[in-house]
């Protein structure tokens, strides 16, 4: 009984280890690396690539990565290409990554598992002697057939769809566990960016890294969502019209028939055209309009300072209605179009500064039909509904950039549910063992108390009373399930050390991700121990107290008749 | 000998003042043929009339692309054009496996079209038609004057002279890119001088690298305007690639309206 026990304490400890290593390696190393944890995509001009976000200290301030449920927060930059090597063409997948950004012991470790660089260093990605340093898999330097020191050919687009084309140099070669990130090529961030098209003040979309993932995803990704709520979108411009100069703010308002009657409804339109608030209106107060000196059909030009490189921009205009506001606005609002208003709005980002400019008030009439600063896209609970919101980003009609919070349950279910699919299979086997280990258990304590059937009449004729014949059994029972289970941890952490010792080389076989370095990937938990031990020590007691009740109920004088 | 020298003289004399009021003309005076060359955007505008449609067309398409290494896949379609409202419909007939497949564009909606899950889809304009090379926005009529302008060297003038390709006299230009959302940002023409039809066309990308020449090596004219009935693309970046579109079976007769509808579309694959 006691080697039954040790054995179900063996196998309960080796098959929870082995599943939360699969969970540990998918969570952390899988869905980390290929999705994130929790993200937060940034969308512009309805399409899917074009991830920027035009002011990253702000929206590093909004995120605030040093939440103390957050591990890391990276900065995703990374596009599709075809890059060409010595004769031979392949297509990659274009990572920057941040080579000087301090990161957690953990995640260092994390990282050398799954991306062990056999030539070169990661190091070297930053520097700024060589041309666009490079490091990519072993398996993508043999199909482009390239080594340390060649020089690869890239073509892609950049986030605004433009053609480019450079030349990156292999300073690295990478051995990858993980399949699906094989077809990569890591950038030092800064060098990714550029090539990309950001300026230095803008960024890509981030992926955070949770301590614990499981528990906090979903709380986390929440808890951006609500930081991510846009304010109304403005810059405070000089108007020239008619030679005369004056001080404006300017406002968006959506293109949708909604926003436009609530604006009709609230404002005196004159002189409008039939398509005054059609994508080109161009909305002027009558007061201003008198001060500069326009009327509709005029053109006015509107300059104002840029937030980053130090330039001013300035846009000409044709005035396509004058407004006079009913209780609503100020008298000073000019009001574009969005199909204006955005493409001015993102690729020079106003400063806005000077004296406090009007901010229009919730409570005012037209104010849900203001141009926001983004359009934050609500949180989703299943694939499905994330499918749909994505494929929603590019049908939007609106030129608003649009922000996404999601997690790894909505974008990375597939692979989840492989970890969960896994998961049962290992507990299924797990109870079937069990379930045989148990049966022999139980067989075995009853042969026991049927072989000490005489002793315990012996016992009862001293004056044993029927609570401590069981109390015998029972912790007999217990303290053999104890030593056994000592003796199935010690059994438990030797086959681990064995079988984490076989090396699998899995190349091009999805499995291999699940493996680190290699080989199968154990995490024993002291908590999950405890947690076997105790259950196999109730199991057990459990099964052995009906058995000890019925020995301790039999009568001495029957107990004495008993022969085996 | 004084007559010799006196004609002399007045040969060499009047060598001189003919020599002299020539460099005066050149200095203060431009010369006739420097002032043939025209403003790169007067021909962008000639090549733009040249070819812009102001009817409803449609016309069959084929296209056949060659990849180095993975042989030559051909795509037949018909597509259907209307300027007046931003419409094209291009209905996918060949090859076997593509057949149905369509691609339709009204405004600023774009939706690509799946035989096998009859569900239509938003999509961008830089959609690969068919997985060839081809994008939706090489269908789509897009002014090339609002897209590009003249590039100007370093002492301000616009980069244009005249050249020969081949046997015909052309200019040879260089334009680059207004607005951002353009495929290559600087392009060099090769465009007829008595006709102002685009013969040849090289792409370059942001960082200047040629990725692409075009040749467009016959056009046609239906309703006194000239469309490119044969264009041969090759890739620049990675040689071995090329395509080649053939435009055959060109209408301009007025289109149904329900042509450019979701509904016609799925008729078509019923």
């Amino acid at each position: 009984m006691g080697i039954s026990i040790a054995f179900g304490v063996m196998i309960l400890i080796v098959a929870n280890s082995f599943s939360r290593g699969i969970s540990d390696v998918i969570f952390n190393r899988v869905v980390r690396y290929v999705a994130g944890q929790v993200s937060v995509a940034f969308y512009e001009k309805n399409k899917i690539w074009c991830q920027i976000f035009r002011d990253k200290e702000r929206m590093m301030k909004i995120l605030d990565p040093e939440d103390p449920a957050i591990l890391d927060a990276d900065e995703n930059v990374g596009i599709f290409s075809r890059a060409i090597g010595n004769g031979k063409g392949e297509n990659v997948m274009l990572i920057g990554i941040d080579t000087g950004k301090k990161i957690s012991e953990r995640s260092r470790i994390e990282l050398e598992q799954s991306f062990k660089v056999i030539d070169g260093s990661f190091r070297d990605l930053a520097d700024e002697h060589i041309e666009n340093p490079a490091i990519l898999s072993t398996d993508k330097a043999r199909d482009l057939n390239v080594r340390k020191n060649d020089v690869i050919r890239v073509r892609f687009k950049n986030i605004f769809g433009q053609e480019q084309a450079a030349r990156l140099t292999v300073v690295g070669v990478m051995k990858i566990t993980n399949v699906f990130m094989s077809g990569v090529i890591f950038l030092e961030l800064k060098n990714a960016k550029q090539l990309l098209g950001y300026q230095p003040w803008e960024m890509g979309s981030m992926s955070f890294t949770l301590k614990q993932p499981k528990r906090d995803a979903i709380k986390i990704a929440d808890k951006l969502h609500s930081r991510l709520k846009p304010g109304i979108a403005r810059f405070v411009a000089q108007i020239n019209g008619g030679g005369r100069k004056e001080r404006a703010v300017i406002l968006g308002y959506f293109n949708t028939d909604e926003a436009k009657k609530r604006i009709r409804d609230n404002v005196l339109l004159e002189g409008a055209g039939k398509d005054a608030l059609g994508k080109k209106g161009v909305l002027i107060p009558r007061d201003l309009a008198a001060k500069t000196g326009v009327s509709a059909g005029q053109a006015i030009r509107v300059a104002y300072d840029n937030k980053f490189g130090g330039k001013k921009t300035e846009h000409e205009y044709t005035v396509t209605g004058i407004i006079q506001p009913k209780d609503c606005l100020s008298g000073d609002v000019v009001l574009l179009n969005e199909y204006l208003f955005y493409d001015t709005y993102y690729d020079d980002l106003p400063g806005n500064r000077g004296p406090p400019a009007y901010v229009p008030d919730p409570s005012d009439p037209v104010y849900a039909s203001l141009a926001t600063e983004w359009v934050l896209l609500p949180r989703t609970k299943t694939t499905d509904d994330f499918k749909k919101k994505m494929r929603q980003i590019t049908s939007k009609n609106t030129k608003a950039a649009v922000i996404d919070v999601a997690t790894m349950y909505e974008i990375a279910s597939d692979v989840l549910k492989l970890e969960n699919a896994l998961n049962i299979i290992t507990l299924a086997a797990v109870l079937i063992l069990f379930f045989i280990i148990l049966i022999g258990v139980i067989n075995t304590l009853r042969m026991t108390i049927r072989e000490r059937t005489r002793e315990i009449g012996t016992m009862r004729a001293l004056g044993m009373q029927k609570d401590d014949i069981r109390a015998v059994f029972l912790l007999e029972t217990s303290f053999l399930t104890l030593f056994s289970s000592a003796a199935g941890i010690i059994l438990a952490f030797i086959v681990m050390w064995c079988v984490s010792g076989i090396r699998f080389e899995f190349q091009d076989n999805p499995l291999g991700m699940f493996l680190v370095d290699g080989r199968i990937f154990f995490m024993p938990t002291w908590q999950g121990i405890a947690v076997n031990i105790a259950l196999i020590w109730a199991i057990a007691l459990l099964t052995a107290y009906f058995p000890a009740k019925r020995a301790a109920n039999l009568k001495a004088a029957e107990a004495f008749r008993h022969y085996e | 000998m004084s007559n010799k020298m006196s004609n002399t003289w007045s040969i060499t004399g009047r060598g001189c003042i003919v020599f002299t009021v020539g460099l005066f003309f050149m200095a203060f005076v431009k010369p006739v043929w420097a002032s043939q060359l025209p403003s790169i955007d007067e021909v962008l505008k000639k090549i733009q009339y040249n070819t812009e449609l102001t009817t409803d067309a449609s016309a069959k398409v084929v296209l056949t692309q060659q990849k180095s290494g993975q042989g030559t896949k051909v795509v037949d379609m018909v597509y259907y054009r209307r300027d007046a409202d931003k419409s094209f419909l291009i209905v996918i007939t060949a090859p076997e496996n593509e057949k149905g497949n369509g691609y339709l564009r009204v405004e600023d909606n774009f939706w690509m079209y799946r035989i096998n899950t009859r569900t239509f889809q938003h999509i961008n304009r830089d959609e690969s038609i068919a997985g060839t090379d081809a994008k939706g926005d090489d269908f789509e009529d897009r002014k090339l004057t609002e897209l590009y302008q003249g590039a100007l060297d370093s002492s301000g003038k616009e980069i244009i002279s005249e050249a020969v390709l081949g046997k015909i006299p052309v200019y040879l230009f260089e334009i680059k890119a207004k607005v951002r959302d353009v495929d290559y940002p600087k392009k060099i023409y090769w465009v007829g001088k008595d006709n102002f039809l685009v013969l040849k066309e090289q792409s370059y990308s942001l960082s200047g690298t040629l990725m692409q020449t075009a040749y467009y090596k016959k056009y046609t004219m239906v309703n006194k305007k000239y469309i490119p009935v044969e264009h041969l693309y090759i890739d620049e970046f990675e040689k071995g690639n090329k395509t080649i579109v053939e435009i055959s079976d060109i209408r301009v007769d007025p289109l149904d309206d329900k042509i450019f509808t979701k509904a016609y579309l799925e008729n078509l694959s019923k």
